[in-house]
Order: C-alpha cells, then sequence, then structure tokens
C-alpha cells in the first residue's frame, strides 16, 4: 500500500481521539496494525488511546516497543509525548528526543523539543549543554539566552549543592556576555542580565547597564526590570542616591508609587543606619534631612489635596520613623497626622488598615487619640459619616486593654454595633441587590464581638446569636462574602457543617481558590464525613477541590515552555516557583490525608487500597510542602491584644498545619506498610512513572522507618488532646504486631510472581524487567527461623477503646464538635486495628506461622471496641432526636433587633444541620460495626 | 498610596480578597499564565504597604497595521479599595506600556453599557465609544436593564501613533456591530 493510503487511513484515527472516542480509535489501530504490525505510529496512536481509556498496563507494553525502535519521525515523537506524558515518564520523553536529535542532529526542530522535554523534566544541565550546542550549530541568540537561564535555574532548583551555584551563576555570566547582540535590545534579556550580575554581586557592571541611556528607558518603561534594579542599588548600599531619584521622580512626574516614598524615607535617615562616627552630629544631619524630605511630602499633599492619599501617610510614616530614631521634635505631631488622616479619609474603607500600624501610642496621646475617635458624631446621614463611624468603632475596638475585654463589657458593645447597623440600613436601601451594604461592617464588627463573647463564657448561644445576624445582614446584602466567610466558621463551630458548606458553595470558589480557601470547609474535615454511611458530600467535595492539582501538573509546564519560546525570561522562575508551591502543596496533601480518613469509613479495607494507598503516602512524606492557605481573608476585628478572627474560631482550636499533616501520614505510612506486601524493591518494579523528586528537608540517614518512628514534640503539640491519644495508640499497636508482619511478610520474589501473574491475566503480556524464579515462589513457604513469641498487647492498646468510653461520657456536657471528634477518632482507631490485623486474618496464615496466640488477643481487643463503639453509636443516634425536640430548640435565643420568626428559622436549620450529622455518625459507626465484626 | 509592580504567577494565592467579589472572574490558571507569558509588561498589581493586594490589570497587544493596539482584559479593584484612583493609575501604565513597547495606535476596552460610572470614568480617562457591541456579554435574555445589561461599549483612546485621533469617531455609541465581529 502507497503511503498516501495508508495516510488516508490513519487520518480517521486521530480524528477518533480528538473526539475523545477512544474505543473506535483502538478498533482501527487493530485492524491497520494486522495489515502493518511494525507501523511505529499506529502503535503508538494505539498506546495512546489506552491511555485514555485507563488501560495503563496494555499501553506500557505498546509503548516500550515504540521506544525501542527509537523513533524519528514527527507524527510518532509527537504521539509519544502524549503518551508519556500521560503516563507521567517525563525521563523517558528526554531519552525519546535524546536519541531522535542524536540521530539527526542537523533537524532544528528536535533540537528545540529536546530542549522542551529537559525542561518539562526540569533536566536543567542538559537543556543547557542542548541549547548551547544549538547555538553553536544554528546561530541564533535566543539559544545563547535559553541557555544563560537554564544554567540560573540549575542554580536556583533546591537540589543543587549551595558550593556549585556561584560557579553556575558565573557560567551564566560568562556565557550572556558573549553574547553578539546586547542584552538590552529586550527588555526580559536585560532583566536575564541584570538578575545575574545582582546574584554575583557584580555591582560596576551592573551600574553600567544602568546609567546607560538604554538602561535608564527600560527601567523606565519596565515595572520587573526596574524592580531588579531597585534591589541592585539597595544591595549596593546607594541608598541615597535612590532616594534622590525617588524625589525627582515624585516632584517632577508626579509619580506616586508607594515605592518611591519609602525610597525617599530610606534615604532621609540612612546617616543613623549606617553606623555614624559620632552619633550627635548624625542626628542632627538627620533633622535637617527629615525636614526637607516633610517639606516635600507636604507639597506633595497640598498639590494632591483628597485626589490622592500618598502624602499624609508618607508624613505619617516620617514622623514614626523619626521617633524610632529618637529623632522627632514634635511630640504632639504623630496624633496631629493621625486626626487630619482620619478627617480626610475616615470616609473610606481603607483608613482603618492604613492607619492600624500606627496606633500604638504613649499614653497621652493615647487618651487623646481614643478622645478624638469618640467624638466622631454617631449620627449619620449619609454614607461617608457612617463609614466614619464604622472606622472609628474599628480603631476604638483594636485598641481594647485586657481590662476591658470582660463579657459585660463585650455584651454592651455588641449591643450597640448591632443597633447601630439596624439604624443605618436604610442607607443602603435604594442599592441594587448587587451591591454591598454599607452598613456591612458594623454586623461584621459584632460577629467578631459574638465570637469573642463565646470564647470568655464558653455559651455557644453566643455562636447562635452571631449566625443569626449574620444571617439577617446577608439578607440585605446578598454578595458580601465577608459575611459568609464568618458564618462558615461560625457553622462549623456549631456543628452545623452542611450549612457551612452552603455558604462556601455560594461564594464559587474556584480554580486556584479551591487551593487558597478550601481549608474553611476541609480542615479536620472527617469529623463531620458521613462516608460510612454512603453519604460522600465532603468526600465529593475533598475530590472536586483537589482537580486544580491535575490542571496545574498538565498546564504549567506548557506555559514555562511558551515563556521560552516568547522569550519572556523574567516569567520563567515565577513560573516554576508556581507550579512548584501547588505541586507540593500543604493544602493537596492536608486534603488527601482527609479523603482518606473518609475513604476507608466507606469503602472496603483490602490489599489494593493499602498498597495504592501507602505508594501514594510515601510520595507526599518526602515532600517540602509549602503553605498557601489563604487566611487574611476572614474579617478580623479583634483587639489588638487577641488573638485575631481565625485563631479564635479554628475547629477544636487547634491550627493544622505541617505537624499536623507529617504525624497523620507517619501513622498511616507506618500502618499500611506492615500490612502490605509491597516493600521497596517490589515498589520500584511496580512503578509505572516516574519518582516524585524527594524535596523534604529530613536528615537523609535516616531510614523511612526511623523517619516514621521520630516523635517531634513540636509537631505533637498542634494536635488536639484526642488526636494524640489516637497517635500514641497507633504507635503502640503498630510497635507490638511489627515483628509478627515482618515475620509473615511473603518475600519480595513472591510478590512479584503474584503481580506477574495478574498482569499477564489482565493484559495478555508478561510483566517486563522481572524475572520469576522457578521455585520458592509459592506462598505456603517454610521458614528457617521460629516466629517470634506472642506478646501481650501493650497497655495503650489494651485500654484504648475503655479510656474513649470515658472520654466519650466527659465530653458530652461540651459543644458538639467535640462530642464528634472523639467518636469520629474512636472510628478510626478501630479502622486502624482493622488494617493492623488484615494480614493474620486467613486462617492458613495463622497456622502455618504459629500466631494463634496472637490472634486470640485481638478478639479480645476487637470485642472491647465494638461494645464501646456500639454505645457511643446509640448515643449519638439518641442526641440526634434530641436536637429535633421543641424543649432543645428553645436553647436559641436570637436578638431582640430580629424577627422572632427569622430566628426560629434560621435555629430550625442549625438543628437539623446538627441532627444530621450525629445521626449520619452515629448509624455510620453501626455500618462499620456490622462490616468489622 | 499603593505599591505598584508587575504581576507574579504566585499572586493567584493572594487575589482572593479581588477575586471573590462577583464582579471579578476567577479563571483557570492557564488564563492568567497565557498573559503573562507574552505580555508580562502590560500586567500590574497595585498593592498595600501590607502587603494585601488591592487591584490588577491585565492587558494585550493585538490587531494588525493600524488596528495594532493595546487591549484591557481585566481590571480590578478590591471592594475595600475603591474610590482610591487605583484604576486610573494602573490604566496610566498600561497606556504607557502600549505606547512607549508596543507601540500601538490606540487602547481599547469593553464595558457594559448599564455600568456608566465605570464609562464616566473612562471618558475622564480620555476614551470615547467607538462602537457598540451587541450581545457581548452573552444573549441570555434581555434583564432588567434591557438591551444595555448584554451589550458592550468598545471605547477607545489613541495614542502618540495616531495623532491625528483616526482611531477614534465622536458617533461611535451609534456604530452597532455583533458580538463576532470583535476579537
Amino acid at each position: 500500500m502507497s503511503t498516501a493510503a495508508l495516510d488516508r487511513q490513519i487520518r480517521p484515527i486521530y480524528d477518533a481521539l480528538d473526539t475523545g472516542s477512544n474505543k473506535s480509535a483502538i478498533v482501527a489501530c487493530n485492524k491497520l496494525l494486522k495489515k502493518h504490525p511494525k507501523n511505529e505510529l499506529v502503535k503508538a496512536l494505539k498506546a495512546l488511546a489506552l491511555v485514555r481509556s485507563q488501560k495503563v498496563e496494555e499501553s506500557l507494553v505498546l509503548c516500550d516497543e515504540v521506544l525501542e525502535e527509537k523513533p524519528t519521525s514527527d507524527a510518532v515523537l509527537t504521539a509519544m509525548m502524549h503518551v508519556l506524558r500521560g503516563l507521567g515518564r517525563h525521563n523517558d520523553m528526554v531519552t525519546m528526543f535524546e536519541e531522535a536529535y542524536k540521530q539527526q542532529p542537523t533537524n532544528e526542530e528536535l533540537g528545540v523539543q529536546t530542549f522542551f522535554a529537559n525542561v518539562r523534566a526540569n533536566h536543567w544541565k542538559s537543556a543547557q549543554q542542548i541549547a548551547t550546542r544549538m547555538h553553536k550549530q544554528f546561530q541564533e541568540d535566543r539559544y545563547l539566552y535559553w541557555s544563560v537561564i537554564s544554567s540560573v535555574l540549575q542554580a536556583k532548583d533546591a537540589s543543587t549543592p549551595k558550593t556549585i551555584r556561584t560557579i553556575l551563576y558565573k557560567l551564566a555570566h560568562r556565557m550572556i556576555t558573549s553574547s553578539p547582540t546586547p542584552s538590552y535590545l529586550n527588555a526580559d534579556r536585560f532583566h536575564l542580565h541584570l538578575s545575574i550580575l545582582s546574584e554575583l554581586a557584580l555591582f560596576d557592571e551592573a551600574r553600567k547597564l544602568l546609567d546607560s541611556d538604554v538602561g535608564r528607558n527600560i527601567c523606565a518603561t519596565s515595572l520587573s526590570c526596574n524592580e531588579v534594579r531597585r534591589e541592585l542599588w539597595k544591595r549596593q548600599g546607594l541608598v541615597r542616591e535612590e532616594g534622590e531619584r525617588a524625589e525627582k521622580l515624585i516632584r517632577e512626574k508626579g509619580d506616586r508609587n508607594w515605592l518611591e516614598f519609602l525610597a525617599v524615607l530610606d534615604a532621609t535617615f540612612y546617616c543613623l543606619v549606617i553606623s555614624p562616627t559620632t552619633l550627635e552630629d548624625a542626628k542632627k544631619e538627620c533633622a535637617t534631612k527629615a525636614q526637607e524630605t516633610r517639606v516635600l511630602f507636604t507639597r506633595v499633599v497640598e498639590e494632591d489635596g483628597c485626589k490622592d492619599r500618598s502624602g499624609l501617610l508618607a508624613l505619617l510614616e516620617l514622623e514614626k520613623r523619626a521617633r524610632d530614631h529618637g529623632v522627632s521634635e514634635e511630640p504632639t505631631r504623630l496624633v496631629d497626622l493621625m486626626e487630619r488622616y482620619f478627617n480626610e479619609t475616615g470616609d473610606k474603607v481603607c483608613c482603618f488598615e492604613d492607619l492600624k500600624p500606627y496606633t500604638v501610642l504613649g499614653s497621652d496621646e493615647y487618651c487623646r487619640w481614643i478622645a478624638f475617635l469618640e467624638s466622631v458624631p454617631s449620627t449619620f446621614s449619609s454614607t461617608d459619616g457612617l463609614r466614619r463611624l464604622i472606622n472609628a468603632y474599628k480603631f476604638l475596638r483594636h485598641s481594647l486593654s485586657s481590662l476591658e475585654i470582660t463579657a459585660d463589657m463585650e455584651s454592651a458593645r455588641v449591643a450597640l454595633y448591632a443597633k447601630k447597623y439596624m439604624e443605618a440600613l436604610p442607607l443602603g436601601s435604594d442599592l441594587p441587590t448587587t451591591e454591598l451594604q454599607p452598613a456591612d461592617d458594623l454586623v461584621l464588627l459584632a460577629g467578631n464581638t459574638f465570637i469573642s463573647l463565646w470564647k470568655l463564657t464558653e455559651d455557644d448561644n453566643n455562636l447562635f446569636k452571631a449566625a443569626s445576624l449574620l444571617e439577617f445582614a446577608l439578607t440585605k446584602s446578598k454578595q458580601s462574602f465577608l459575611i459568609r466567610l464568618v458564618l462558615i466558621r461560625v457553622y462549623r463551630l456549631l456543628g452545623a457543617p452542611s450549612l457551612a458548606l452552603e455558604h462556601y458553595r455560594a461564594m464559587h470558589v474556584k480554580q486556584v481558590q479551591h487551593d487558597t480557601l478550601s481549608h474553611l470547609i476541609l480542615s479536620r474535615a472527617s469529623t463531620f464525613s458521613l462516608a460510612a454511611t454512603g453519604e460522600l458530600t465532603l468526600a465529593t467535595e475533598c475530590l472536586e477541590s483537589t482537580q486544580i492539582y491535575l490542571s496545574n501538573s498538565q498546564e504549567t509546564g506548557d506555559f514555562v515552555v511558551r515563556a521560552f519560546t516568547g522569550e519572556k525570561y523574567s516569567q520563567i522562575p515565577e513560573f516554576i516557583l508556581f507550579e512548584d508551591r501547588l505541586e507540593n502543596s500543604l493544602q493537596r496533601d492536608t486534603v488527601k490525608v482527609e479523603h482518606l480518613r473518609m475513604r476507608l469509613t466507606h469503602e472496603p479495607i483490602t490489599s489494593d487500597i493499602i498498597d495504592m494507598e501507602l505508594i501514594e503516602l510515601k510520595f507526599i512524606f518526602d515532600r517540602t510542602h509549602h503553605d498557601n492557605r489563604d487566611f487574611d481573608i476572614l474579617p478580623s476585628y479583634q483587639p489588638r491584644i487577641s488573638p485575631n478572627l481565625n485563631e479564635l474560631t479554628l475547629l477544636l482550636g487547634k491550627p493544622e498545619g505541617h505537624g499536623w499533616l507529617a504525624t497523620f501520614l507517619q501513622v498511616y505510612i507506618r500502618a499500611f506498610q506492615q500490612s502490605s506486601d509491597l516493600d521497596d524493591t517490589v515498589e520500584e518494579k511496580l512503578l509505572i512513572g516516574d519518582r516524585p523528586k524527594q524535596t523534604a528537608d529530613c536528615d537523609r540517614h535516616l531510614s523511612l522507618r526511623e523517619r516514621l518512628c521520630e516523635q517531634n514534640e513540636e509537631h505533637l503539640k498542634t494536635l488536639t488532646s484526642d488526636e494524640l491519644a489516637f497517635v500514641h495508640y497507633a504507635g503502640a499497636l503498630a510497635d507490638w504486631l511489627e515483628p509478627y508482619h515482618d515475620y509473615t511478610r511473603p518475600p519480595p520474589a513472591a510478590v512479584l510472581a503474584e503481580a506477574a501473574k495478574q498482569t499477564e491475566l489482565k493484559t495478555g503480556h508478561p510483566l517486563k524487567g522481572i524475572d520469576i524464579p522457578l521455585n520458592g515462589a509459592s506462598h505456603g513457604h517454610k521458614k528457617d527461623e521460629e516466629p517470634p513469641a506472642v506478646r501481650d498487647p501493650p497497655e495503650l492498646v489494651a485500654k484504648h477503646f475503655e479510656k474513649l468510653k470515658i472520654r466519650f461520657g466527659e465530653v458530652q456536657s461540651k459543644s458538639p464538635v467535640d462530642v464528634l471528634h472523639v467518636a469520629t477518632l474512636a472510628q478510626e482507631a478501630y479502622l486502624l486495628f482493622i488494617i493492623e490485623s488484615l494480614r493474620f486474618k486467613p486462617a492458613s496464615v495463622v497456622k502455618v506461622n504459629k500466631l494463634s496466640g496472637l490472634v486470640s488477643s485481638f478478639k479480645c481487643i476487637r470485642n472491647g471496641a465494638i461494645s464501646v463503639l456500639k454505645e457511643i453509636s446509640a448515643e449519638l443516634i439518641k442526641r440526634a432526636d434530641l436536637e429535633g425536640t421543641s424543649e432543645h430548640r428553645k436553647c436559641f435565643v436570637g436578638l431582640e433587633e430580629l424577627d422572632p420568626d427569622f430566628v426560629l428559622g434560621v435555629a430550625k436549620k442549625v438543628i437539623d444541620a446538627r441532627k444530621k450529622v450525629f445521626e449520619g455518625i452515629g448509624k455510620g459507626l453501626g455500618r462499620i460495626i456490622t462490616t468489622y465484626a | 498610596m499603593s505599591v505598584l509592580r508587575p504581576f507574579k504567577a504566585s499572586d493567584m494565592f493572594k487575589f482572593n480578597n479581588i477575586n471573590l467579589d462577583i464582579w471579578t472572574e476567577t479563571y483557570g490558571i492557564g488564563f492568567y499564565l497565557s498573559y503573562l507569558s507574552r505580555w508580562p509588561d502590560l500586567c500590574c498589581v497595585q498593592e498595600a504597604p501590607t502587603g494585601r493586594m488591592m487591584g490588577y490589570v491585565l492587558g494585550k497587544a493585538e490587531g494588525s497595521n493600524a488596528e495594532w493596539h493595546g487591549h484591557v482584559t481585566a481590571l480590578t479593584v478590591a471592594p475595600e479599595y475603591r474610590r482610591l484612583s487605583l484604576a486610573r493609575r494602573m490604566m496610566a501604565l498600561l497606556e504607557m506600556v502600549s505606547d512607549e513597547i508596543y507601540k500601538g495606535f490606540f487602547v481599547d476596552l469593553f464595558v457594559r453599557c448599564t455600568n456608566t460610572v465605570a464609562i464616566d470614568m473612562y471618558e475622564g480617562l480620555g476614551y470615547s465609544v467607538y462602537r457598540r457591541v451587541r450581545e457581548y456579554y452573552g444573549s441570555l435574555g434581555i434583564g432588567k436593564g434591557g438591551r444595555d445589561e448584554e451589550d458592550a461599549f468598545d471605547m477607545r483612546k489613541p495614542l502618540s501613533r495616531d495623532p491625528n485621533r483616526r482611531s477614534v469617531r465622536p458617533n461611535g455609541r451609534e456604530m452597532i456591530v455583533s458580538a463576532h465581529d470583535v476579537s
């Protein structure tokens, strides 16, 4: 058949792949392969269709066949690129392109593709070498710059030893100065050049570039080049010059970038920073300078009027710094300026944030400032007046002393905020429903105060009052995400997770926001998960929130490549940083662990789940995590001396973070590892994609087992007392059972043989790269050594459920969240026991390994656990019924300002939500008891 | 008082106070990265001294021949930082870069016909309506604001390369085109 005819037959395969009909693509490939069994392209396309239909094992076979042929055709390479990406085999992709390029060294496009394959795999050293070679061969400047930035990226890579970094920057420097065209032809090349000079502290050279006309022009139009320039000048100690430059910009160009004002301020006090010869002279000099700066800023204020607040704020900053340096002469100036600032911008929301840094005052000034704030009229006829009042309230609350934070005083405050809120509502009554109400902040102040009251009194009714007032405010200001944020926290504290979820969903969190905001709803979410009953809302929420990580790994690399193509060198390190922060996000893996905890209550615990989760968790354990969670978004209006809103409203009063994640990973990896037959050698053979880089900052000399058993006091401090008890129990359980697991676990060869058998059954091909010994692969192998002596369970294990029973009794009088926390941790402890004892379930295993003594102590623990869990379950279901009674409803007291029917409606919703979660957790426990009786 | 600096990829972790507002859309990461990988100099952020983001602008350069211009794709300011002339300053930067670096003939943007506050502001900055684009904001039927709700004004401001102001016209509001006639 002619090539044209073959082409014609291949086209429908592409069409099928493009439209996602993988099945018909496979059928079409099979048909063609009958006639052309050796055709690489058809094989590659079939491999792609297989990967896309999740048939990984079958795809692997074809994939390896094609790779062995060392393809060079563009079509095959492109198809294989998608196959390998789908399989996570970036390293193989690099090899494939390198082989192809070696065969056709004059093919520029292949060179570019090989370079990009290395970029995607973060192989900066090879990337640099390829780019250098390409530059020599094809004489294009951009390849030289690719080579330069590859060296820079290698230097920045966490795995590059510090000692080599300077060498790499020097190499980059040598290459960039060898460029036939100067770097200033293009702002991004210039940016790259400057950052290298900055790293190597080659200030004179940088100065020469920056002082040239072209250099100046670039910095005047490119914010990013100007950013590097600023940094360079600062590091070189050119603070005064920078100040003069900034002054000129402010004076002549009307530049109002705050960075310029800061530069002027830094220059003003510079003579005091650089250890002066005599302090007195320096102070005198500084005072003169400060006076000049004051004149400059005052002129700005006069010029700008109310159009721009930079001048006034700069005067404030000047005075604050003068005080810090002991050169302020006017004791009243700071408060004068604060009052003036308030008078001029008090009608803007940001006034509070702007002035907050200046509110730490001496006692006389403090009194004056408070008196000023108290004199702000509390009647208002316009939104401007209202905003002034709100700002005054915020400042007054912010500066409260500990003596003023009592239940009585907070109650009085909350009443005032609520009253003013009601009075202010009519001001916004004409606004469209899409607008925010100007009075919203009063409700946020009230919400903050109710939460403070709840902390002071431990009375949940304060939370309920907060909820009803905030719900009311939301009917007036439908788009206020700030109100929703507080409601989410309040509902979780009230044990009404479904209501929190409703508000979270109404905020339409999407894309990258899942990473920064899903903590609102998913932190310690297994406490509320009803997955055991088959209700998967929260488990699904976990999975949905992790979609963004998939898009990151699929897309961000493409944009790095695009930035190379477009020569946007300033962006490349930023993109790589972004990719890394998402890929190794703390929230990502915290959600992973929460989801695992839910999954184990829902799916039957089998060795398949255990093996898969084990591999994933081990990868996570090797990561350095970045915390991208956004807590600043919560509107905190708490006194300066108090914890902020986030800290006050953390579920169970404990933050979840690196320590929490590390501890739970230790617990589960250790349990799974004991229960699993996969040891490292087996895992290595069965792993399909590339092994992720180990970035965790751990002691490399420690073995994994040592790292799993390590106890970090700082980490343990972040756990609740109940979680801590769980962790101790888990540790004792693992210590106790370890010798029996190690003795019973089949040898690696046997495990591999079994895996090979399964693969062959599934795909018809043997597992590659595994030699199975002819004998000794059977299960019932005889051992040379005697089984370890059976020991009684340690007390931490034997008594754990008894203690839980007592603990459950204790928390009955506490908040619903505490009750659920203890109940779900009891459930988790039982499931962990199931995982740890799974291996010893088959009677044959027990018999062969002579472990009947061990199994009888299991029975004892299991029976004890089940009886406790049964009691907890019954208690929870009883409590759910109790929630529904009208007696209980009376406990919810709303605010007198609100319509009682409205309050009743909120109460009903809270009660229903609580009822649902109590009942669900209770019933779920019941199910687990039956499943693992 | 605010810091004007380049928009960086990691700003996506920080923009919630701006993007949770209903008037600002949060796109997939590819959207932001595609702008940054091509026109990083047309994307900038205004930031408070505390490091909190106040607003940002994303722009691009497009068109051919006399239509070569800078385009404002997204301009947004967090609710708590409105009425502080932040938009004005970000626009000034975008215009300067469109003029001096890209040598465009004009800068343009689309705005909902009902958004009189924004239209007034842009007019104050020297923009004028070039044409009205029908159903630019989706054709979900005519809402409360009538046609104005879904139609957009394409507003333009000539740059130094267009001293004769050929890229604008006085009767733009009457020039009506359909959504697929514009890019």
